[in-house]
C-alpha cells in the first residue's frame, strides 16, 4: 500500500517538475516589460518591510489609506465580482450558455483575491497582526473589517474548491475530481453569499468616515451601491479579460468556443446594461434625496457628473445599443468605460474625495504605483502559467 | 385664509416619487428594447 502511494507521489512530482518548465519564447514584449517591474517592486517591498510604510509611500496620519488599499483591495475586489455572478447564472439558474467561461472566471477571481486581498498585508503598518481576527486574538465582532477579513479568507477557500476540479483533471486524479465536482453547487452558493456580503462590506468600511468623504460620494447606502456596481464591474471585466484571452490564448481554445464567445459577450452586455441602469437611478435617487443640487457648481460637482454620466450612463447605453445592434466593438468599448468608471468611483470614495477640504492632498508615490503594477503583472504570470497547463478554457461539465 | 399652499417639489419627496416613476417606465422600456429580436448587422458572422 505504502509502496503504491510512494510510487504515485513520485510520478506526480515528476509530472510537476515537467510542468514547471517554461514554455514558449522568453523574449516577448510582456516579459520584457513585466520582469523589470516585478524585480523593482520586490526591492521596494524590501524597503517597505525593513524601514516601514513611510519609506516608500506618501501615507500619513491624515491619509492612512492610500493607493494600495484604494486600488488593489477596494477596486480589485469589485472587478473580481464576475465569478459570483457567472457561477450564480450557471449553477443556480442553470443557464448552460455560460459554461465555457466559468472556469476562467473563477480562476480570475481566485487570483484576484489572493493578490489584491493579499496586497492588504503591504498596507498594514503591522502586517503580522492581520492574523488576529482568525486566531481569536482581539476579535472585533462589531467591526466591518472583521467581516471582511473572514469573508476574504473564506471566499478564497470557496473559489479554490470551485476551481479544484480543474486541478484534479490536470493531475489526472479522477476520483478526487468526482468528489470535488460534487462539492461545487454547495460551494458556489456559499461563495455567492460571501461575495454579496463582502462586496457591500467594502462600502460599509467608509460609513464611519462621513465627515471626511465629500458628500457627493458618501451615502448611508454606499454598501448597496458597492454591491450593485460590483455586478456590472464583474461582467465588464469578463468581457474585457475574455476578449484579451481569446486573442492571446487563441491556440488553447477550440473554434466553436471562439464563435460562442461572441454570443456570450452579448449576453453579458445585456446584463451589464440593466445593472448599470438600476445603479444609475440609485445614484440619482440618493442625489435627489440628499438635496445635493448645490454641490454641483464647483470642480467636485463636475468630477462627480463625469463619473456618473460619463462612466455609468454612457457605457450603460452603449451596452444596450451594442447588444441590440450586435456590435462587438461598441460592447467592448463600453466594457472599458465601465471598468474605468468603477476604478474612478472606488478611488473617489477611498482616496480622491477623502479629506477633500484639506490643504495638502494625498498622491501615491512612484513606489506605490510600481508595487501595484508588480502585483498585476505577477497575477498575469500565474494566470498564464495555469491556463497554458490546465484545462481552464474547457466548459465546466 | 390661504386657499393655495405652494409645495416646492425640491423640498419635499415629490421629486423622488417622480424619479421612481420615471425609473419604472424607463426600466420596462429598456427590458422591452433588450428583449426584442436583435438587428442583424452585415459584419455579424
Amino acid at each position: 500500500m505504502s509502496t503504491a502511494v510512494t510510487r504515485e507521489m513520485g510520478h506526480f512530482f515528476q509530472f510537476l517538475i515537467q510542468e514547471m518548465k517554461p514554455r514558449g519564447p522568453w523574449l516577448t514584449p510582456f516579459n520584457i516589460i513585466s520582469v523589470p517591474v516585478i524585480l523593482t517592486g520586490l526591492v521596494i517591498l524590501y524597503f517597505r518591510f525593513v524601514y516601514g510604510l513611510g519609506a516608500v509611500t506618501n501615507l500619513s496620519q491624515d491619509f492612512p489609506w492610500g493607493f494600495w488599499l484604494g486600488f488593489d483591495v477596494v477596486t480589485g475586489i469589485a472587478l473580481a465580482g464576475g465569478a459570483y455572478v457567472i457561477t450564480f447564472v450557471v449553477y443556480v439558474m442553470k443557464v448552460d450558455k455560460y459554461q465555457s467561461i466559468v472556469r476562467v472566471t473563477v480562476l480570475n477571481a481566485l487570483l484576484a483575491y489572493i493578490f489584491y486581498a493579499g496586497a492588504l498585508l503591504f498596507d498594514l503598518g503591522r502586517p503580522w497582526h492581520a492574523f488576529n481576527p482568525y486566531i481569536g486574538n482581539s476579535f472585533g465582532f462589531s467591526s466591518v473589517m472583521f467581516l471582511i477579513c473572514w469573508h476574504f479568507m473564506l471566499y478564497m477557500v470557496a473559489a479554490f474548491v470551485e476551481f479544484s476540479p480543474v486541478i484534479a483533471e490536470w493531475a489526472h486524479w479522477e476520483k478526487a475530481r468526482k468528489i470535488l465536482k460534487g462539492l461545487t453547487l454547495g460551494t458556489v452558493i456559499f461563495g455567492i453569499t460571501l461575495s454579496i456580503l463582502h462586496q457591500s462590506g467594502l462600502g460599509a468600511l467608509f460609513l464611519m468616515a462621513k465627515p471626511k468623504i465629500h458628500p457627493l460620494w458618501w451615502s448611508e447606502f454606499i454598501p448597496i451601491l458597492f454591491f450593485v456596481s460590483s455586478i456590472y464591474a464583474g461582467l465588464a471585466m469578463i468581457i474585457f479579460e475574455g476578449t484579451i484571452s481569446h486573442r492571446v490564448f487563441k491556440n488553447l481554445i477550440d473554434p466553436d468556443s471562439h464563435h460562442a464567445f461572441d454570443d456570450i459577450i452579448f449576453g453579458l452586455a445585456k446584463g451589464a446594461a440593466i445593472t448599470m441602469f438600476v445603479y444609475y437611478f440609485m445614484k440619482a435617487l440618493l442625489f435627489v434625496h440628499d438635496k445635493q443640487w448645490g454641490l454641483l457648481g464647483d470642480g467636485w460637482g463636475y468630477w462627480y457628473l463625469l463619473e456618473v454620466l460619463g462612466f455609468v450612463l454612457v457605457p450603460g447605453f452603449m451596452f444596450a445599443f451594442g447588444f441590440r445592434n450586435r456590435s462587438l466593438n461598441i460592447v467592448k468599448l463600453a466594457s472599458i468605460l465601465a471598468l474605468l468608471g468603477i476604478v474612478l468611483n472606488r478611488l473617489n470614495v477611498s482616496i480622491i474625495s477623502f479629506r477633500w477640504y484639506a490643504d495638502v492632498h494625498y498622491y501615491p508615490s512612484w513606489q506605490e504605483i510600481v508595487v501595484t503594477l508588480m502585483i498585476i503583472f505577477t497575477e498575469i504570470w500565474i494566470f498564464r502559467w495555469i491556463v497554458t497547463r490546465m484545462p481552464v478554457f474547457k466548459p465546466a461539465h | 385664509m390661504n386657499s393655495f399652499v405652494y409645495v416646492n417639489i425640491f423640498e419635499t419627496k415629490g421629486l423622488e416619487y417622480l424619479l421612481l416613476l420615471c425609473f419604472w417606465v424607463l426600466f420596462i422600456y429598456l427590458v422591452r428594447y433588450l428583449s426584442a429580436p436583435v438587428k442583424n448587422r452585415k459584419d455579424w458572422p
